[in-house]
């Protein structure tokens, strides 16, 4: 039946808005990355695609419709690189040095954006300055975390990677972990392109990666998984050429076969995601001589309110539904109280109802 | 749905309706007032009767687990919480439908539960056999029905009123009509009615010079009817495909009287009335394929005489009072004769 029965909102004073952030902590484990579903590098939760890109990792065997995209793997180098000077050792095409190329160039034109009068693509750098000066990653791992986790972006200061660089049969005998500590809401980060950035540091400061927080995408330099004397000799058993260092990886491997190489060394990855959620609030205000009586049909036996046994008796009546309506009547959303609300003259509520976009 | 966790908190569960997604996808949803609703409760689990006293007459009530937020608008509310600021109240009035044969005015009774409208499209002549109507007066219980035109003569009546019981206080007399309707402001004088746009086009009602009451000699029957198409208005049930009208209510003057009771002859309110209110469908032009989408074709339902098959459709018409809330469903069965 039609509502009869309004009671308006005042914009003024019932309606307000408020935007909160909401953080979810977001742990994931190496295992999942890496050996849960499968042999490696065969794993099921790993989908690879002819184009060969990049590498996609799933939470669950990614043919099951259960399986949620988690991250993106790819590898890249500038072509300025000396990697790109070099023909592939491997295969001809496994080596897909144009495609790592690309790849670089995509994350640096779509994160970094392009610089000088030749327009030439910036190169990530391992610091907040944007100067081409100093650590320059000119080849880089890249980490894509899904929208359905990072969700409107990571939380600054939260996020922390752990990756091994020990040999390829024991990668997490040696490891280190790198954070974006020194990032917060209050600094340490640059504003580019890609929105914000951090440094990512390991625990004796040096600088191995970038954070894009609002893109969800972590660089990794190549040194995040070089030992203290060098680039590790083992950093991947590769099935042709056998233990190739990172560099070798990325040059006789296809993008893929790096990927796997990259998702070998990761024991973890943990932050905090970040959720914006705009809130409009409508405090509904009943007064106290005001619906106490219903239009529900078991509320009358005979005519009589069944309440009451007299007419000075208080009129009683129950909430359990809130109704939202526009200026002609349609109902544009319900709130739903968990448990019934007693309402007679002698009480006075305000329910809050808040709808969050 | 599932019920809401009652164990703890009261937590307050809210969704935009399908209605207020599309409003927002258009650029136009703006919240301007709200209403309460109560559509859970079972108000006959109040027992004033509970013998551990005041504080356990609603505590079934209050136990009773509230259903997840809908997003469908008709699910939203149904019946609502009331507005009157009075709370003196003992009485509400409720509406009924009167069936009684003895006012002679064109009110119709039902017949298993259906008032009949006829869909004359498919009558081929004026015989029991070739035209609905005359089919559904040769049954052997004959069954009135309403033309489903502007010029039916033929109506569902309803009255509001506080149906006490005959001869229980208050009684229908005419001060008790102003002490508990009237003062209350709980007499109607118009009436919505929310109708099927598929089947039906428009709604006929009561005109304004329709009278109602007992005021001839020895309290006999005094009113007379006459009907107009009501008129359209925008409000909503909700419901898809429904539409509304407005249409008028009359006083409905029936009273006790000492002298000369005839109030139970010629109303269903055993106590004070409020107002009566008549209403016919207006069957839309054109149905066809809705009998067979919609309804049931072919049927036999024809005990004896009258054409052998027939199709109808069957829809509910809400009507409620604008001012006393006062509802009621009436099941209407639209018929004609089968095309096939």
């Amino acid at each position: 039946m039609a509502i009869t029965s309004y009671e308006i909102l005042d914009t003024t004073s019932d309606v307000t808005t408020t935007r909160t952030l909401l953080h979810e902590s977001i742990p994931l484990t190496g295992t999942i990355i890496s050996g849960t579903y499968g042999v490696f590098p065969s794993e099921e939760n790993i989908k690879n695609y002819t184009h060969g890109q990049f590498q996609s990792v799933y939470d669950y065997p990614y043919l099951s419709s259960s399986a949620n995209h988690i991250f993106d793997l790819a590898v890249g180098f500038d072509e300025s690189s000396n990697m790109s000077k070099s023909a592939g050792a491997g295969p001809t095409g496994s080596g897909q040095q144009a495609k790592k190329i690309n790849m670089y160039n995509q994350f640096s034109q779509v994160l970094l954006g392009y610089t000088g009068s030749n327009n030439t693509v910036r190169m990530f750098e391992l610091d907040l300055s944007l100067d081409e000066s100093g650590s320059i990653a000119k080849e880089a791992v890249f980490v894509n975390l899904s929208r359905l986790i990072s969700k409107d972006q990571i939380k600054k200061g939260s996020f922390s990677i752990t990756v091994g660089y020990g040999t390829w049969s024991a990668p997490f005998g040696a490891k280190r972990v790198l954070t974006d500590a020194s990032a917060s809401d209050n600094g340490g980060t640059t504003n580019t392109f890609g929105g914000d950035y951090g440094v990512l540091f390991d625990t004796s400061s040096n600088p191995r990666g970038l954070v894009f927080y609002e893109a969800g995408i972590v660089m990794l330099s190549t040194n995040s998984f070089a030992n203290d004397s060098g680039l590790t000799p083992q950093f991947y058993a590769h099935p042709t050429y056998g233990n190739l260092n990172i560099i070798g990886t990325f040059l006789t491997s296809s993008i893929s076969g790096a990927c796997d190489a990259v998702r070998h060394r990761i024991e973890n990855i943990a932050f905090n995601n970040t959720t914006e959620i705009n809130s409009t609030i409508y405090f509904c205000r009943v007064p106290h001589n005001k619906y106490n009586h219903s239009a529900n049909p078991t509320y009358l036996s005979a005519s009589t309110i069944r309440v009451k046994n007299v007419n000075t008796d208080s009129p009683i009546a129950y909430i359990t539904t809130i109704g939202l309506y526009s200026a002609s009547n349609d109902l544009l959303a319900v709130a739903k109280v968990s448990e019934p609300l007693r309402k007679d003259p002698t009480n006075e509520m305000t329910l809050r109802v808040r709808l969050d976009y | 749905m599932a019920f809401l966790d009652n164990s703890g908190d009261i937590i307050l569960d809210a969704v935009l309706t399908e209605t207020g997604r599309r409003k927002m996808a258009n650029g136009n949803f703006s919240i301007t007032k709200f209403a309460l609703g109560d559509d859970e409760i079972d108000y006959s689990l109040y027992n004033k009767n509970h013998p551990s006293g005041s504080a356990y007459y609603d505590l079934q009530i209050l136990q009773t687990p509230i259903f997840e937020a809908f997003t469908q608008v008709n699910a939203g509310i149904n019946y609502g919480l009331l507005s009157t600021t009075a709370t003196d109240l003992l009485y509400l009035p409720i509406m009924k439908t009167n069936e009684l044969t003895g006012l002679d005015v064109g009110n119709i009774a039902s017949f298993n539960g259906m008032f009949y409208v006829v869909d004359t499209a498919g009558n081929t002549g004026t015989s029991a056999t070739t035209a609905i109507g005359q089919g559904l007066s040769a049954q052997a219980t004959p069954i009135k029905s309403m033309a489903g035109t502007t010029s039916t003569t033929n109506f569902v009546l309803m009255e509001t009123g506080l149906d006490t019981g005959f001869g229980n206080i208050p009684v229908g007399t005419s001060a008790n009509r102003s002490s508990y309707l009237v003062a209350n402001n709980l007499v109607d004088s118009t009436f919505y009615v929310f109708y099927d746009s598929r089947f039906i086009s428009g709604i006929v009602g009561l005109s304004d010079t329709s009278t109602f009451n007992n005021s001839e000699t020895d309290n006999q029957f005094g009113g007379s009817v006459s009907l107009t198409e009501g008129t359209s208005t925008s409000l909503s049930l909700g419901l898809d495909n429904y539409s509304s009208y407005r249409v008028k209510g009359i006083a409905d003057e029936i009273i006790w009287d000492s002298s000369s009771n005839t109030e139970a002859t010629y109303s269903v309110i055993g106590g004070p009335r409020g107002s009566v209110c008549g209403v016919a469908p207006i069957v839309k032009t054109g149905l066809d394929a809705e009998y067979t989408l919609y309804g049931t074709v072919n049927s036999g339902i024809m005990s004896t005489g009258g054409p052998a098959l027939v199709d109808y459709i069957d829809t509910t018409i809400y009507v409620q009072g604008t001012l006393s809330s006062a509802q009621i469903q009436i099941p209407v069965r639209i018929i004609r004769i089968s095309t096939s």
